[in-house]
This record gives C-alpha cells, sequence and structure tokens, in this order.
C-alpha cells in the first residue's frame, strides 16, 4: 500500500521538469543519448536503450566497457553528466536511490550482516513505517517467492552463497519496485548453481511482470534468459536485439565475435561463393550482400558443410574434438584455419571439403545487407 | 580424537608460557604483595615500603581491611574520586562523540578538506604528553593565549583554565582524540559502499543509514575507544599532575602525594587497588560487547 503510494510521490515529482511525454504502460525503462565521464575518462558515451515493461534485458559486455556504470545511473547511485533516465515515462535522471522505483541486487549481494535475513527483508518496510503484521505477511510472502523458508532467522554469514543471493533478490522485491536492477548476481555462484539460479530469476521474473535489467558479461547467461540483449563495447550499446538475431545477425564483428565462436577471413566475393586468401574457393549459396572489393567474412562454425567427397573446396583436418552429440573440427583450408561443428557420426578423415551454407560480410566492421537475399 | 587434542593444547600451553612466566615473575608477583600490604600484611617483599611507611594498619595474623576504611573514610579522596569519574566521564564520552564525527565526515565526504581535517586528527599522537600539557598551560592559565586574546577583543573575564580540572578534561581529550579517530575510520572504512548503497536502495535516508547501518556496525570499534579512552583517563598521571588543581585532583597525582609527599605508601596502594577495580568494570564491558558482536558475525562453517 504505502509503497504504491511512495512510488506515485516520487513520480509525481519527477513529472514537473521537462517530461512531456504522457506515461506509457508499455515503456519501463528508457535511458536516453546518456554520458558519464568518470576520473577524465568517457565510460558511458551517448547511450540509448528502451526496455518494455515486464521485459528482461541483458547487458552484455566484455570487462570495463561500462555496464555497472549504466546500472548504476538506473539505480541513482550515478547521475549522468548529459541525457535522461525514464522509468514509466518518468523523468527520474536526477532522482536519489531512496526515491527512486528501482530496486538492486548487487554483486556480492550487501547484505547487512548485523540483520536476520528476515531483517534485512524487512528494512525497506520498515523505513515505510508499514504495520507489524504486514511486515511480516510480506517478507514471509516474497521469502516463499524465492524460494527460502527456513533460515529466516539466521544472519547473513550462516546462510550458504546461494541462499545470500536469494535474500538479497527477495530484498529487492519486497519493496515492489518498478524496475529491478541485476549486477552480475550470479558470478559468486558455482557452475551448477548459477544455472539454476538464473533460471529462478527468469521464472520469478516472468511470474511478476518486472521490467529488469541484468548485467553479465557471460553471454550463456545473457542467451539463455533475455527476452532482448543490448551488447556493449566501450560505452556504447553496439547492437540490441533478441538472442536468435543477435547469434544469426550480428551487426558488428565485435558482436559477432562476443557471442558465440566464428571463423572470420579476409574474402572476395566470386561467383558461387567466396574466395578466401590463397586464392581458395568455397562455394556458398547464403551471403548477406555482395559487391566489389573485400570484405570481412563470417562463417558460424555450424554454417560450414564439411563432406568427404564431392563438391567443395578440400581441407586437411588438423584436429577433431568431441563434444557429445556433435563434434567440433579444426580444419586448415589453404592458409586458413576453419572450425567446424558436424555431426558426431561424421567419419574420421584426414582429407574433406568444404562449403558454407552462410556466409555474413563485413565492411569497417558493420555487416553489409543486400536489399534482397543473394544466391550467387 | 581427544588424545590428540589434548596433545595439541599441550603445545599450545608450552608455547606461552615463557611470557606467561615472564609476567607472572614480574607483575603478577609485585600485584600479590602489594594486595597483602594493603590488607595489612608487612611480612617478606614489603618489609623495605613498611619499615618506613607512616600510618600504617599492620597486622600479625589474618587480614584487616583498616587501610582501606581509613582511605574510602578520607574526605580529601571523596572529591579526588569525584573529580577522577566526571573527568573519565566526560573526556570518554567527548572523545567518542568527536572521533565518531569525523570519522563519519572522513567516511562520507570524499574531499580535499576531509584528507586534510583526517590528517590533522592525527597530529596529538607526535607531540609528547608533557609537551601537550605545557601547551595547554600557555593556552589556558591566567596569562595565557586565549585569556589575552579575549582581553584584547573585549571580552575582560574569560575563563582561567590552566590548573583546573577543565584543563585537565581538556588535555585528556587532545591526547585521545588520535586513537579515537584512527580506530572509528577504520571502523567505518571497513563497511562496505555496497552495504550503505544498498540501504539507500531500499528508501533509507542518509541519516537513517547511519543509525541504521554504520552505527550497529561499529560498535566494536566504539566500545574500543570508549573502554580504552576511560581506562587511559583514569590512570592517568602526567596530565593531571601538570596541567590540574593541587586539589581535588585524579587519582593519579593524589596516588603519587600518598606515596612520596605523605609518605603513606599503604595509602597510595589502597588507591591503586581502586583505580584498578574501576579499570577492570570498564574491561569487563569491552569483553562482554565482543562476545556479543562475535556471536552474531560468525562466520557458517
Ligand atoms: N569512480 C570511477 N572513477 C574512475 N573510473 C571509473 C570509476 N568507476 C568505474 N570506472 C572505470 O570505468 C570503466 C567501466 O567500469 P564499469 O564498472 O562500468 O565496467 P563493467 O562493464 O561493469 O565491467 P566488469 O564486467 O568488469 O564489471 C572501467 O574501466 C573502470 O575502471
Ligand atoms: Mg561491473
Amino acid at each position: 500500500m504505502s509503497t504504491e503510494r511512495r512510488l506515485d510521490g516520487a513520480q509525481q515529482r519527477a513529472e514537473a521538469p521537462a517530461s512531456p511525454a504522457p506515461e506509457r504502460t508499455d515503456v519501463g525503462l528508457q535511458i536516453e543519448h546518456v554520458s558519464k565521464d568518470l576520473g577524465g575518462r568517457t565510460i558511458v558515451d551517448d547511450m540509448q536503450l528502451e526496455v518494455k515493461a515486464g521485459e528482461l534485458t541483458c547487458l552484455l559486455g566484455p570487462s570495463g566497457c561500462g555496464k555497472t556504470t549504466t546500472l548504476r545511473m538506473i539505480g541513482g547511485f550515478l547521475i549522468p553528466d548529459r541525457g535522461r533516465v525514464l522509468i514509466g515515462g518518468n523523468d527520474v535522471t536526477k532522482m536519489s536511490p531512496d526515491k527512486r522505483p528501482t530496486a538492486m541486487v548487487f554483486q556480492n549481494y550487501a547484505l547487512w550482516p548485523h540483520m536476520t535475513v528476515f531483517k534485512n527483508v524487512a528494512f525497506g518496510l520498515r523505513l515505510r513505517k508499514l504495520p507489524r503484521q504486514e511486515v511480516s505477511d510480506r517478507v514471509a510472502q516474497v521469502l516463499e517467492l524465492v524460494g527460502l523458508t527456513h533460515h529466516v532467522h539466521s544472519y547473513p554469514a550462516r546462510i550458504s552463497g546461494g541462499e545470500q543471493q536469494r535474500v538479497a533478490l527477495a530484498r529487492a522485491l519486497v519493496l515492489e519496485p518498478k524496475v529491478l536492477l541485476l549486477d552480475e548476481p550470479l558470478s559468486n555462484l558455482d557452475a551448477k548453481l548459477r544455472v539454476r539460479v538464473r533460471e529462478d530469476i527468469r521464472e520469478i521474473q516472468q511470474r511478476i511482470g518486472i521490467t529488469t535489467v541484468f548485467v553479465t558479461h557471460d553471454q550463456d547467461e545473457a542467451l539463455s534468459i533475455s527476452d532482448r540483449i543490448a551488447v556493449m563495447s566501450g560505452g556504447n550499446v553496439e547492437q540490441y536485439a533478441d538472442a536468435r538475431s543477435l547469434y544469426r545477425e550480428p551487426e558488428t564483428t565485435f558482436v559477432a565475435s562476443f557471442v558465440g565462436a566464428m571463423n572470420s577471413y579476409e574474402a572476395t566475393v566470386v561467383p558461387g561463393g567466396l574466395e578466401l586468401p590463397g586464392k581458395l574457393v568455397v562455394p556458398c549459396d547464403d551471403l548477406s550482400a555482395t559487391g566489389d572489393g573485400t570484405f570481412e567474412a563470417g562463417v558460424r562454425p555450424e554454417d560450414v558443410h564439411v563432406s568427404l567427397n564431392g563438391d567443395g573446396a578440400p581441407a586437411d583436418v588438423v584436429r577433431e574434438v568431441p563434444r557429445g552429440h556433435y563434434k567440433e573440427i579444426v580444419l586448415n583450408a589453404g592458409p586458413n584455419e576453419v572450425r567446424a561443428f558436424v555431426s558426431a557420426d561424421l567419419p574420421p578423415a584426414e582429407h574433406v571439403r568444404i562449403s558454407f551454407t552462410r556466409a555474413l560480410l563485413y565492411r569497417d566492421g558493420v555487416l553489409q545487407r543486400s536489399s534482397a537475399p543473394v544466391s550467387v | 580424537m581427544r588424545r590428540r587434542e589434548l596433545r595439541e593444547g599441550a603445545q599450545g600451553l608450552l608455547m606461552v608460557l615463557p611470557p606467561v612466566a615472564v609476567i607472572a615473575v614480574f607483575i603478577g608477583f609485585p600485584v600479590v604483595a602489594a594486595i597483602a600490604y594493603t590488607l595489612g600484611r608487612a611480612g617478606g617483599p614489603n618489609s623495605v615500603v613498611a619499615s618506613l611507611g607512616q600510618r600504617q594498619f599492620i597486622v600479625q595474623h589474618g587480614v584487616t581491611l583498616d587501610a582501606y576504611r581509613d582511605v574510602l573514610g578520607n574526605k580529601t579522596i571523596h572529591r579526588d574520586l569525584w573529580a577522577t569519574v566526571w573527568v573519565t566521564v566526560l573526556a570518554t564520552l567527548v572523545v567518542v562523540v568527536v572521533s565518531w564525527a569525523i570519522a563519519l565526515y572522513l567516511r562520507l565526504a570524499d574531499t580535499r578538506l576531509a584528507r586534510i581535517v583526517s590528517g590533522l586528527s592525527v597530529v596529538p599522537l607526535f607531540i609528547p604528553v608533557v609537551i601537550a600539557s605545557y601547551a595547554m598551560l600557555v593556552f589556558y592559565s591566567s596569562d595565557g593565549f586565549m585569556r589575552s586574546v579575549a582581553y584584547h577583543l573585549g571580552w575582560h573575564s574569560f575563563p582561567t583554565l590552566g590548573f583546573t580540572l577543565w584543563c585537565v578534561f581538556l588535555a585528556e581529550v587532545w591526547v585521545n582524540i588520535p586513537f579515537g579517530v584512527l580506530m572509528m575510520s577504520s571502523g567505518l572504512n571497513g563497511v562496505p559502499n555496497n552495504l550503505i548503497e544498498a540501504a539507500r536502495d531500499s528508501g533509507a535516508s542518509m541519516p537513517r543509514v547511519v543509525r541504521s547501518i554504520l552505527l550497529p556496525m561499529n560498535v566494536i570499534p566504539t566500545v574500543i575507544v570508549a573502554t580504552f579512552t576511560a581506562i587511559y583517563v583514569l590512570g592517568s598521571f602526567t596530565v593531571p599532575y601538570l596541567t590540574g588543581p593541587t586539589a581535588p585532583n585524579l587519582l593519579g597525582p593524589s596516588m603519587s602525594n600518598f606515596f612520596s609527599a605523605f609518605n603513606q605508601p599503604q595509602q597510595a596502594e589502597v588507591l591503586a587497588i581502586v583505580v584498578f577495580v574501576l579499570a577492570l568494570g570498564i574491561g569487563a564491558v569491552y569483553v562482554w560487547a565482543n562476545v556479543r558482536t562475535g556471536k552474531r558475525s560468525a562466520v557458517a562453517p
């Protein structure tokens, strides 16, 4: 109840300065041309991002690309130098964290060591002066939501990392924020737990339909739980798309190399395929573009077709790596190294023929597209 | 299993034995002798001092509390005791509050001014107590700097603090501030930023963060500063001897008076034991606070 009142109050205050846009219920979060300088360097540079209400967006990028900085600006721990942050259409750019309808789950959980699990979760509710009964009801409810029903009166130091993580999530959710922010929340968990907890987080997020920004540098994590992924590099969003398009059509060579494995070559388009260094012509049916001059060609390992005899460019097998239900083979095609994912049934061979089923062509690091799909 | 534990225990004991033995011989034994003397036993190691002292209460058999009655019934000592208590309590309070405030400011503001303040606050650490005491007198005596300046500014009745208990109090605060600030700062710096940010995120204002996060997380350093300051002031000698009044003064100078000026060593030792018991009480608070916080923050096995 009172949380609602607080959030509404916060919005009214935010509505006063230049925010003519009427409330749109479909946008959860908008980041408009936001920049931030820290220590004399531009860390986030004219960033744009829009997260729909109820959507889970991952900020994915290498270390130091500005993910945490962006998240801290959304949470109000940093004020952008330029640009605006809007939540539900309301400008919150300069609002302090205690007034913002956001809640953050910190990387190392940031649980207060002198408070029990219950008190950690109840803290925000107590600040809002809710009646005792309501506080304990809501705490119990949210702890059940995150699947933590015992250890309620333990101190954080006495529970496991996975449980601490759940407490941190519960503490963020209990205030019913409009935007949930998570900064690499799984990085302190072991590999197995990480997979389970990320699925739990996703399920809870979908169940209560909360707009969520999830920071990670683990592409696997991002691909498996996001509605959309913003790949960041150098303080900017390189590409913002769902997992499938990000993987199938990376807009830049940076995204191509950062998400998934990619073979890349200097290549020219010739009739019937691509010519790689060493005058090697590899047949390819599906090129993203055509034209003269050299391109940077990117080919996913699963788009390399390997056959024992038949058409295609000759290649020598360097090694095979079993991967369970498929195998990865590393080939030398002239001076070029080619990685291919092939069926585990393919018999071992020394000399094979390769062709590409699909290749993406880049120029100056940007994906080139012909208006119509090209067949050569 | 049990035998191994026993053996390890014995090894540990063996390792601490030398220092314990040194303490037992050079500190423990004199303490026991002194206690025996205050209870009226003048034999053995006490015989020399007993042959010189005056106004002694000696028994040949058993013990007597007459020396304690004599000291604790003495009106002058009542006033000394009272002076000691209020100077100790007030100085401790002020040291705790001031060092908390400075440390809090240093923790939350990362400015040049904050760095200068943090540098200045430890300066007293490098100034010998004797020098500081005389400096206090230069400032606060009847012909001191403060009164001269006040006089020129037209305030002719500026109080003379030199050789009063107020001067003792001020000097004690000066001496104890650096330790307080260092201790509180390291305690507050041990509170990670994101614990503060998490509280802000939950809707806490800055004063609320101080009350609900920083204060409870800094209990141990606060207790350390309070108890150490109190014990230091309680047993201090140089500061009250140099800057304080003739009487009443703290128990430190008064102990010294009984021992040498009045030639009443038994009474001096009784006073020492009174101070020791007071310090023991303060020490108990420290131990209790440690045990209490230790319980909740123990790391999971
Ligand atoms: N307060 C600061 N002062 C100066 N530089 C800073 C500050 N905070 C962050 N930076 C710098 O900004 C850059 C981006 O930091 P940020 O924490 O946003 O990276 P990140 O993408 O979250 O990386 P990671 O994956 O390692 O967490 C880093 O190079 C960092 O050194
Ligand atoms: Mg980060």
